[in-house]
């Protein structure tokens, strides 16, 4: 699939930042591999952390490590050595500079290490990493991390997401949450929130009807939903702080999807009235402040420029599901695509340069990209089931997305390029319908 | 659209009842008297509301989505069919909605809840959309043909309730759909 596309916005990236800061070696060797033909993935190895304190009851020391490994390989930047073939036994050489032998690492073909300790003390964990180059046997970056025992995941993914940024310019997205909506082996659809590492999975509904369409707010602290639960769709709201779920919009006809502004202030939401659905936009208490499409098709599922000034979303006004980009401001709209007859469901990159969307094409769903400024579009997925919703990491550099490829909907994790296509969820029901946090911190 | 002469959750006990003193009768069963002088119940009683069951309502407590095809022997509103991603209104449905509004007409104290379906390919999103679109098409159809707009309600399911669970063509072209769902005044005993 790689050959399928030029190199991308990602790779323009890591070049600009080891522009920036020196050619400092480990970036020299990253840039020699990640940026070369087929992009190769830089090997990395990450031991399992030494133990600084008591009895490890938990097994933190591989179970820390495990998640740091498993966000390099989801990265799509790096390619985690096999922990069998690590020679230095983590519990009793050092971790710092000087208490270890780099040819070790050296040996095995590992170019970037992570080392690591941690400390249990009662409820309370300090954790800290070493993320070391082995080429020029120094070290990149050192850091520390105090919290609950209960958070060591989270305390991995942040170590996982500064290595992101230490070798990239941007931080990564592993301590990240995904909504979506699940039938978990029944027949009702609940929204339910996830980390994206699948753990501390949350149900938000259970009003067993439908569910559907979750969208965070920008800053995280709750979602909006449409449900069936009092006989017609409406739109409410779920606090993730007070558990409280409110009536967000509950008008005659459809009121569907909803998704805020970057700044928060306004909903762009989907109305119907006497079958024509159209877009409003409301305030942040969901009063229509006005409608922003007046056509006598089908409008639907908008999705917010980065900047907050347009709105990307579907419209049938040419007599099939296309994507429309509409300014708020000059009121003004134009078409973005013109290949195929069916898209849908888009969603704008937080970069502002792409937008995601559902195609039909060879009579099956596929995500594709296209440049926000039209053209230049792609096709990311193929041959493999149908391929629908998808939506963007915080960082620009992601796409989740449901997909049938294996039977059931689930969900799948892939590289803004298509490059490195990962399960995420693999329950006994369908997984559709994700929705990507902002960053929670 | 919601209807207003009969609340989401009065249809629930109405349809509850039933269910609790066996099946639902063939909602044709009793047309009602015209509401002559003669016609005590009519005037002495309004009677009770009763409701066939919504495919959510059928959903909700996992029986079968009801359907009614145009092959129906049954005289209760058919079900009516639809092109990929269309709303127009074919002309074997036209003859269908004629059927319909000829049923509605002779049974003047009942009164239709329009359901929009469609088949799950495309968005759910758009397919809500779509589903409004069916359902108001054939609401404007039934009404230009002489029913009452106020005897008419819409919702949409997009393809959220299918009848037909198979991802094949034979499939689709079953739930891209129009139901209906009968709501009969009974005369009180």
């Amino acid at each position: 699939m790689a050959r399928l596309f030029a190199p991308r916005p990602i790779f323009i990236a890591l070049l600009t930042f080891w522009t920036w800061f020196g050619a400092t070696p480990l970036y020299a060797q990253v840039k020699g591999l990640i940026v070369g033909p087929g992009a190769e993935r830089f090997p990395i190895a990450v031991s399992p952390l030494k133990n600084l304190g008591q009895v490890d009851k938990r097994n933190l020391s591989q179970e820390i490590a495990d998640i740091v490994a498993r966000d390099m390989d989801l990265s799509g930047w790096f390619r985690v050595l096999d922990r069998s073939a690590y020679i230095e036994h983590p519990q009793r050489s050092g971790i710092t500079l000087g208490g270890f032998d780099f040819r070790d690492w050296a040996t095995i073909g590992a170019e970037a290490l992570v080392k690591g300790g941690f400390e249990v003390k009662g409820e309370n964990l300090v954790a800290e990493f070493r993320l070391f180059d082995v080429y020029q046997r120094k070290q990149i970056v050192g850091k520390r991390y105090t919290g609950k025992v209960k958070d060591f995941r989270r305390i991995a993914h942040k170590f996982a997401d500064e290595i992101i940024f230490q070798l990239t310019g941007v931080r990564g997205i592993f301590d990240t949450r995904i909504a979506f909506v699940a039938t978990a082996g029944g027949r009702f659809k609940e929204i339910y929130i996830v980390h994206l590492d699948g753990t501390e999975k949350l149900q938000v509904t259970k009003n067993r009807t439908i569910n559907l369409f979750p969208s965070w707010t920008p800053d995280g602290r709750s979602i909006l939903y449409t449900s069936y639960k009092d006989g017609k769709p409406g739109v409410y709201q779920f606090d993730f702080f007070s558990k409280k779920k409110t009536s967000f919009s509950s008008r005659k006809g459809l009121n569907l999807g909803g998704r805020w502004s970057p700044n928060g202030k306004n909903v762009a939401l989907t109305l119907e009235r006497n079958g024509n659905a159209d877009i409003y936009l409301l305030d942040r208490k969901g009063k229509i402040l006005r409608r922003l499409t007046k056509n006598s098709g089908i409008d639907v599922s908008p999705s917010w420029s980065p900047g907050g000034d347009q709105l990307v979303f579907v419209s049938n006004r040419s007599g099939s599901p296309q994507l429309y980009i509409m300014h708020l401001s000059e009121k003004e709209t134009r078409r973005l695509t013109y290949t195929g007859g069916y898209n849908t469901s888009p969603d704008w990159s937080p970069k502002g340069d792409q937008i995601a969307f559902t195609g039909l094409s060879g009579g099956r769903f596929n995500i594709f990209t296209i440049s926000s400024k039209g053209g230049d579009s792609h096709i990311l997925t193929s041959k493999s089931g149908d391929n629908e919703d998808p939506s963007w990491s915080p960082d620009g550099r992601y796409i989740i997305f449901s997909s049938s490829r294996n039977g059931r909907y689930h969900l799948y994790l892939m590289r803004a390029n298509g490059e490195n296509q990962r399960r995420l969820t693999g329950s006994n029901g369908d997984d559709t319908s994700p929705s990507w946090s902002p960053r929670l911190d | 659209m919601r209807n207003r002469w009969i609340s989401p959750k009065l249809g629930l006990v109405f349809v509850a009842l039933l269910w609790l003193t066996g099946c639902p009768p063939p909602p044709t069963s009793k047309p009602l008297a015209p509401s002559s002088p003669g016609a005590e119940s009519a005037q002495r009683a309004p009677g009770r509301e009763v409701s066939q069951p919504s495919s959510l309502e059928a959903f909700r407590r996992g029986r079968e989505i009801p359907s009614v095809p145009p092959t129906s022997r049954s005289s209760a509103l058919k079900d009516i069919y639809f092109d990929f991603d269309r709303y127009n209104l074919r002309p074997d449905t036209r003859e269908t909605l004629k059927a319909n509004a000829a049923w509605l007409k002779a049974n003047p104290s009942a009164r239709a809840e329009i359901e929009g379906h469609a088949d799950d390919r495309g968005t759910n999103e758009y397919n809500l959309a779509l589903g409004a679109r069916r359902a108001q098409a054939t609401k404007d159809y039934l009404t230009t043909l002489g029913v009452s707009s106020d005897r008419l309600s819409t919702i949409s399911y997009g393809e959220e309730l299918p009848v037909c669970k198979e991802k094949m063509e034979g499939c689709w072209t079953k739930n891209r759909r129009v139901h209906f769902v009968t709501i009969t005044v009974r005369p009180s005993s």
